[in-house]
């Protein structure tokens, strides 16, 4: 019996105890994050956070598949397969089907991050003015990167603003500001800035990055290189030629990147990193894999490696059009017995050495062996990852050929486009005017087919896209030119304009 | 509880009646309802104490002294009964059931009542009513059996997910499950396995369960404060009782099967349909264009004519994928248990294995249980108490739960292209799938394996302790211990895992909860009119769960299969969350004469998970009930026999999100370049604090003719106040949104619960039960006047909220097609024709809740035969179900198969009238350009459903017969679960949540079954 009450007693006292001392009981921190007070105060942090704007860059809504399968789709550039059904709603110009609310998302959350690490670097404890200067520069670098693609997508270019029919709501909310607590972020409700406003901060960025970056610390990463490269695009489609021209000048004198030619330049396509990019998103690890549904490899070819056409690989959703196939002279080819066997075939080739990253896919998952292109084949090493090459040095040469010729220096440009043209195995031209601005955008569609370049080519030209399949084209002053702004963002924020037709 | 004292009683009695003298009267005690002998009946010698105990056979010798005449004949829960008796010497007495039911005592929060005084809104369903059902988880087995609690599958996996409402939905983005406590355990039922649905509730077997309440007014959970905002299901097991060990073997096994396959096209349907798509669209060689997409177009066909290349489409076989991949499943059940127990000990051990395969392969569940039960009084004053559930369940892994892949069988069984055959000549798969849906579902499902396992220990060490006459002292101690594990393959040979060469991904997560209840109980009865009683309290609660989880890729062969031989690791991670809840609570009870109840209660909680301005919360309530029967005019009405009257209204919270939604916090994420980084994860509300419910409950309870009609009918008015919100921030400002406290949202409803014995003689008994629940779902209110929220419109003022919080449905009306093009068309807002509807044509049309649903249940038995139906149904929902969209498409945006009814009521012919558009390919330009045809309402389906859930007809034998062989009872029955569905929902299954696609459906079942006892 006295044991028992012992007993009692003492388990009394236990629970008493337990329950005395409730506020410490309710004290549970977490393990896996930091308070995001004084978060970025030591270096190692403000280096991990521009880790995390880098990373952005990698998602399937932007480099990872968007700005250049999608874009691409959008354009004249294929055609879809329906192997996987991805693609192709793009490629038929439907409502809605454009670049998705996701991209619109991802790249201004990259935005506040970029705009967070720059109010806090000036407060890090220990950090030398060199680490300083480049995380600014970084920062900036990428602000400036997501801006510039943000405003291609969303708004119309400056050189192609005043064609009849279409109506300019603006370029797109500038916020420079990073926000970390509730109060901003509930109350800020920017609105569009214009298309100059957008222009003019994207400028100031790529500016500082490239006073403040020298060459970089790896392509993977921003560079005062870099920056003038994308400045001398910025300014192209801006139209702002001379500025075209002194920035691609300083881009090629840069010794980040190399332009290739002849054989050395497809090899470059099967190098993890292309010796041409200026700058490039990384895929560093397996995990970063886009994987077999939606990654660049997977939306262009069937093909795993090039090594055994017969392996299983991706999709091949997205594949070349005739006009693409014709450039380059390519038609199927069986060059062995038996036919069934899929390393038999290649592809027909004229003498542009770009027709080299085309060839014949397989039959492995009923894809009827069409020709893909094979820019993108796993060359990190790991299924389905590639590095993606936002910049080549490359485009120099066909940017400042282009502002030369609306500068009027058609011979400059006449020379810098046959130099081009050499270097990718192609006779020299004789032209003037008109034609000659034609082909030096012919050169760029070979150039950058399947890099996401040629819908913002014709866009900032007011040109429609003329389609092989369907044969329906969409004129320039199409509402679906531009994509919806995602819906939420226009419901909850009256200053925000939608684009017309949605 | 009553029954334990009733055998000790009788023992007593049974020592006393050896020093009796007289004649002896023997004979049989049995039950009216089923014939068999009442073991443990009392017989009394009226006005005498002498009385004995019927056998295990219900026999009874009794001596019955000169001068007493009369016999009384009880057991509980049968009615007793007074027999004279002359001159016999064997007496038989055939006892009918007792059915007041009303007399049943009822589980309440920390305590238990008398039906008869309850003046909450408390459903209780019995342990009996959902016996061997050939359901995982009790949770899906409370589906209709009691008003307001609305319950979903979320599929057909067996052990997958359950979606339960008890009275409406009452949050957005806080979570809307009720609490569910075993054995005074409150359980963490959160899901988070990997790689199927694990119900964490199948740790249960559901036939260990005694009974289980429900609580659904404010004011009865409101004892359970912070997290019973959306009711608490109070599940008792079964404990042992005094007496002889009995033993119980109860098997059942049989059969699942699919409730429907789709009624699809054949391949040469397919390939018509196809071609004159390619005609419609104005594509030259459309017969060329319909075989190439069926991977059916001869190298020599520009050689060869339309007719013939038309008559090779017409030609092709058909092959039926569904009925490969769908089909019978095994099930089966075994349980064996023993009860009893002396007047200090009692026990109740258990153990069971159950089997059930999905309808779809490899898809299964196989569960092993043991139980223990054990009371032990140790002196007068002290006694303690432990219930330990354990069990281990493993499921076999579909390739996916839900979604458009293309391995899945669920969703490409039925849009495969049908003129794919599955094998070869040879017997071994084919691999050249044309369309689409380009690999081997069943090659994809025979290759690659996975398995989830979930080990669960719920168990608790009570203690009780008689302080004095009136108080006593309880203290719980329990623990919910449960750790998922998943491993799954992604074999080489197949697409998926073809490109990485095989990919082993594994799981574990452990989840450990534990929590102490310590109580103090306190009655006292007044003047011998007031009734007073009390309960205090204190809880503190605590969880941790943590888990790691990788990915490995690059396998020699397939016949390595575990994450050891990959040669690269793929992805490694992992996670740790926790949470604390410390509590007060008390309530008081008071009675006058009970005929006036009055019950208040209040809780005080506090929890980590808010913010640190607001982390505790105070919960009040206040019952009151009039109970008129009590009253003279009604005490001997003969009519009425239960009347009570009762109000109550009461506080409970709501603290189902995140651990950390209150921090502003930097989390792990976004490496770049082979190094770590970091990122802005969550943003700080030092404010949030718990989402309120707020619930006025009227309610009536009634009886008629000695209780042969029971029933209640209650109204209540359920107020969520500041809304645990995910209110929505702009993405240019960095965050997707904050956890906040804003809004308040109504749930309005009537509840109607009838219960009758509508023939009850010559043995022969009907029952039923019928119940019916109606709610009006709508948001009273958003912030700053808003009319809808921004992130999500279906989220409106005026609107029901969906099922999950998703949200109303909002969308351009569907028009139908144009008679004279077939082009599909929609209403703009003005309700004008449009080809291209905007976001401003968008109107609320509906949402996924079904507002009105319920059950009923008849019942039969004659001498030892039963029969037992029972429906479901419900009536109001609207869902876009994901797999009928893709096969509503007809084939004409993605090579997939497509359903008869759907092609055949396509657009034909000018002027007519239909609701699917022209079929078309993806190359006919500018009229594709217009809007897609399942946008907009186009694709809804009303969700209504009638529903036999389940049939049973069984017999039990007679005792006397089976005791020859040594048994005590045997009973065989025939159960069908699921048979038949009233409903013209022309996907698989109208009941499920979330998109649809992909969704193992719901099966039904056959099963034979045996319970022996002895």
């Amino acid at each position: 019996m006295k044991l028992i009450n012992k007993a009692f007693l003492s388990l009394a006292l236990t629970s008493s105890l337990l329950v005395s001392s409730c506020d410490s009981l309710l004290q549970v921190d977490p393990r896996q994050s930091i308070d995001a007070n004084g978060a970025l105060t030591t270096p190692d942090a403000v280096n991990a956070a521009l880790n995390s704007v880098y990373a952005k860059l990698r998602s399937t809504r932007n480099y990872g598949r968007d700005l250049f399968a999608m874009a691409d789709a959008l354009a004249d550039v294929g055609v879809t397969t329906s192997n996987s059904g991805r693609l192709i709603g793009e490629n038929n110009n439907q409502p809605g089907a454009h670049f998705q609310a996701g991209f619109w998302q991802n790249s201004y959350f990259a935005i506040n991050e970029a705009n967070l690490i720059l109010a806090a670097i000036s407060g890090v404890e220990g950090a030398s003015a060199a680490q300083i200067a480049r995380w600014e520069g970084e920062a900036k670098f990428l602000r400036g990167l997501y801006y510039f693609d943000l405003v291609k997508v969303y708004s119309y270019m400056p050189t192609a603003l005043y064609q009849p029919g279409v109506i300019d709501q603006g370029g797109i909310p500038l916020v420079t500001e990073g926000i970390i607590t509730s109060g901003p972020a509930l109350s800020r409700q920017s609105p569009r800035a214009t298309i100059d406003e957008v222009y003019a901060q994207i400028y100031k960025d790529f500016e500082d990055a490239k006073r403040l970056l020298g060459a970089g610390r790896g392509v993977q990463y921003g560079s005062g290189a870099a920056a003038s490269a994308l400045l001398s695009r910025a300014a192209l489609y801006r139209g702002d030629w001379a500025k075209v021209v002194s920035e691609s000048g300083l881009a090629l004198a840069s010794s980040v990147g190399t332009v290739l030619s002849g054989s050395a330049y497809v090899n470059g396509w099967r190098a993890p990193v292309n010796p041409e990019s200026m700058f490039e998103v990384r895929f560093a690890l397996a995990e970063e894999s886009i994987g077999v549904n939606e990654s660049l490899q997977s939306s262009y070819t069937a093909l795993l490696n090039l090594t055994n056409k017969n392996s299983q690989g991706g999709w091949g959703d997205f594949i070349p059009n005739a006009t693409v196939r014709g450039y380059f002279g390519i038609a199927a080819l069986q060059i062995g017995t038996p036919a069934t066997d899929n390393n038999n075939w290649d592809v027909t080739r004229n003498t542009d050495v770009r027709a080299l990253l085309y060839t014949t896919g397989n039959t492995v998952r009923g894809a009827g062996r069409q020709i893909e292109c094979t820019k993108f084949m796993s060359k990190s090493g790991f299924a389905y990852a590639d590095n993606v090459p936002v910049i080549r040095k490359s485009e120099m040469h066909l940017n400042r050929a282009e502002a030369n010729y609306h500068l009027k220096n058609e011979s400059a440009a006449l020379t810098e486009l046959n130099a081009f043209k050499s270097l990718r195995g192609l006779p020299a031209v004789t032209l003037a005017g008109n034609a000659l601005l034609e082909e030096i955008l012919l050169e760029r569609f070979k150039e950058f087919a399947f890099e996401g370049q040629r819908f913002f080519d014709l866009k900032r030209y007011g040109r429609g896209i003329v389609k092989t399949t369907p044969v329906v084209n969409l004129a320039f002053d199409d509402f679906k030119i531009l994509p919806p702004i995602p819906q939420r963002e226009v419901d909850g924020n009256p200053n925000l304009k939608q684009n017309k037709g949605y | 509880m009553r029954k334990i004292l009733l055998l000790g009683l009788t023992l007593f009695l049974v020592n006393a009646m050896a020093f009796a003298q007289g004649r002896v009267v023997t004979g049989t005690v049995s039950s009216l309802e089923d014939g068999l002998g009442v073991p443990g009946a009392t017989v009394l010698v009226k006005g005498t104490t002498i009385g004995t105990a019927t056998d295990i056979d219900g026999k009874y010798s009794i001596n019955v002294p000169a001068g007493s005449n009369v016999l009384v004949f009880t057991f509980v829960g049968l009615t007793s009964q007074e027999v004279n008796i002359g001159n016999r010497s064997t007496i038989n007495v055939a006892l009918e059931a007792d059915i007041t039911a009303l007399s049943e005592v009822i589980v309440t929060g920390y305590g238990t009542q008398p039906k008869r005084e309850v003046t909450g809104a408390v459903s209780s369903v019995k342990g009996d009513a959902i016996q061997n059902l050939p359901l995982q988880s009790f949770d899906r087995a409370l589906q209709g059996r009691a008003a307001g609690v609305q319950v979903r599958s979320s599929n057909g996996l067996p052990g997958g997910a359950v979606n339960i409402r008890i009275r409406g939905v009452g949050s957005v983005n806080a979570g809307n499950e009720p609490l569910f406590i075993v054995d005074g355990v409150q359980l963490n039922n959160q899901s988070n396995a990997a790689f199927t649905q694990s119900n964490p509730l199948a740790f249960l077997n559901p036939n260990d369960i005694e009974s289980m309440e429900i609580l659904k007014d404010a004011a009865s959970a409101a004892i359970y404060g912070s997290q019973a905002a959306n009711g608490v299901v109070i599940i008792t097991t079964k404990k042992g009782k005094q007496g002889k060990a009995k033993f119980e073997f109860n098997a059942f096994s049989g059969e699942t099967q699919p409730m429907k396959y789709l009624d699809i096209l054949g391949g040469a349907e397919w390939y018509a349909m196809r071609r004159n798509a390619f005609i419609n669209s104005g594509v030259a060689n459309p017969e060329a264009n319909a075989l190439s997409n069926m991977g059916r177009l001869p190298s020599n066909w520009p050689t060869l004519t339309r007719p013939a290349l038309d008559a090779l489409g017409l030609a092709l076989p058909t092959y039926d994928w569904q009925r490969e991949v769908m089909g019978a499943g095994k099930l089966q059940n075994y349980e064996m248990s023993v009860s009893g127990g002396d007047d200090k000990t009692t026990f109740f051990l258990s153990g069971s294995y159950n089997y059930q395969q999905a309808s779809f392969k490899p898809v299964d569940f196989e569960r092993g249980t043991v139980r223990i039960a054990l009371t032990h009084q140790a002196t007068k004053r002290l006694s303690f108490e432990t219930n330990i559930n354990l069990s281990t369940f493993q499921q076999n892994v579909p390739f996916a739960v839900e979604g458009s892949f293309l391995g899945s069988p669920a969703f490409s069984a039925s849009a495969v292209l049908p003129h794919n055959a599955i094998y070869n000549e040879d017997g071994t798969y084919n691999t050249a799938i044309a369309g689409v849906l380009g690999q081997n579902v069943v090659l994809v499902n025979d290759y690659n394996s996975g398995l989830q396992r979930t080990n669960t220990a719920v168990g608790n060490l009570i203690t009780n302790y008689k302080i004095a006459k009136n108080l006593s002292f309880r203290s719980l101690f329990g623990l919910d211990y449960r750790l998922l594990q998943g491993d799954n393959y992604r074999d080489p040979r197949t697409p998926d895992g073809a490109g990485v060469v095989g990919r082993s991904s594994v799981q574990s997560d452990w989840r450990t909860r534990f929590i102490t209840t310590q109580t103090l109980n306190w009655n006292k009865t007044f003047n011998g009119v007031h009734n007073v009683s009390g309960i205090l309290g204190v809880e503190y609660l605590s969880e941790t769960r943590e888990g790691i989880s990788g990915a490995g890729i690059g396998f020699p062969t397939f016949q390595f299969r575990t994450i050891q031989s990959a040669a690269t690791p793929e992805s490694i991670t992992g996670f740790w969350t926790g949470y604390r809840r410390a509590s007060a609570f008390g309530s008081a009870n008071y009675d006058y004469k009970k005929k006036y109840l009055l019950t208040v209660t209040a809780r005080y909680d506090g929890s980590s998970r808010f913010g640190a301005n607001n982390q505790y919360g105070l919960f009040p309530s206040v019952r009151v009930g009039w109970s008129l029967v009590e009253e003279e005019f009604l005490k001997n009405s003969s009519t009425i026999s239960e009347m009570k009257f009762r109000a109550s209204y009461g506080l409970t919270g709501n603290d189902q999100i995140g651990n950390f939604d209150a921090r502003g916090l930097y989390g792990g994420g976004g490496n770049y370049s082979g190094s770590a980084g970091i990122v802005p994860s969550s943003l700080a509300n030092l404010d949030l604090g718990w989402e309120t419910n707020n619930t006025t409950n009227l309610g009536l309870d009634f009886g008629f003719f000695e209780n042969r009609i029971t029933g209640s009918v209650d109204a209540f008015d359920r107020r969520t106040k500041r809304l645990l919100l995910s209110q929505p921030i702009l993405w240019i400002n960095g965050f997707g949104g904050i956890s906040n406290n804003v809004g308040e949202l109504q749930n309005r409803g009537l509840e109607f619960e009838l219960s009758t014995v509508n023939i009850d003689k010559g043995g022969f008994r009907w029952n039923t039960s019928f119940n019916i629940t109606k709610i009006d779902n709508q948001i009273l209110s958003l912030y700053s006047g808003l009319k809808f929220l921004p992130a999500n419109p279906g989220i409106a003022v005026g609107q029901p909220v969906g099922r999950s919080g998703e949200g109303s449905i909002f969308s351009a009306q569907y028009a139908g097609v144009n008679p004279a093009t077939g082009r599909p068309m929609w209403l703009d807002i003005a309700g004008n024709i449009t080809y291209l509807p905007l976001a401003a044509d968008r109107r609320y049309v509906g949402s996924s809740l079904a507002n009105v649903f319920g059950g009923f249940n008849n019942n039969f038995s004659y001498k030892g035969f039963e029969l037992t139906s029972f429906f479901t149904y419900e009536y109001g929902g609207l869902v876009s179900d994901g797999q009928y969209g893709f096969l509503r498409e007809n084939g004409t945006r993605l090579t997939l198969n497509a359903l008869r009814e759907v092609n055949d009521r396509s657009w034909k012919t000018p002027g007519q009238i239909t609701d699917i558009p022209r079929n078309l390919t993806t190359n006919a330009g500018n009229e594709l350009r217009g809007n897609s045809r399942n946008s907009g309402t186009a694709a809804l389906l009303k969700s209504d459903f009638l529903r036999l859930s389940q049939l049973t007809v069984a017999y039990s034998f007679k005792p006397s017969l089976v005791s020859r062989i040594g048994l005590t009872r045997a009973r065989i029955y025939a159960q069908g679960v699921n048979l038949w569905t009233y409903t013209d929902y022309p996907g698989y299954d109208p009941e499920f949540t979330g998109a649809g696609t992909g969704q193992v459906p719901l099966t039904k079942s056959y099963t034979l079954g045996v319970q022996i006892g002895f």
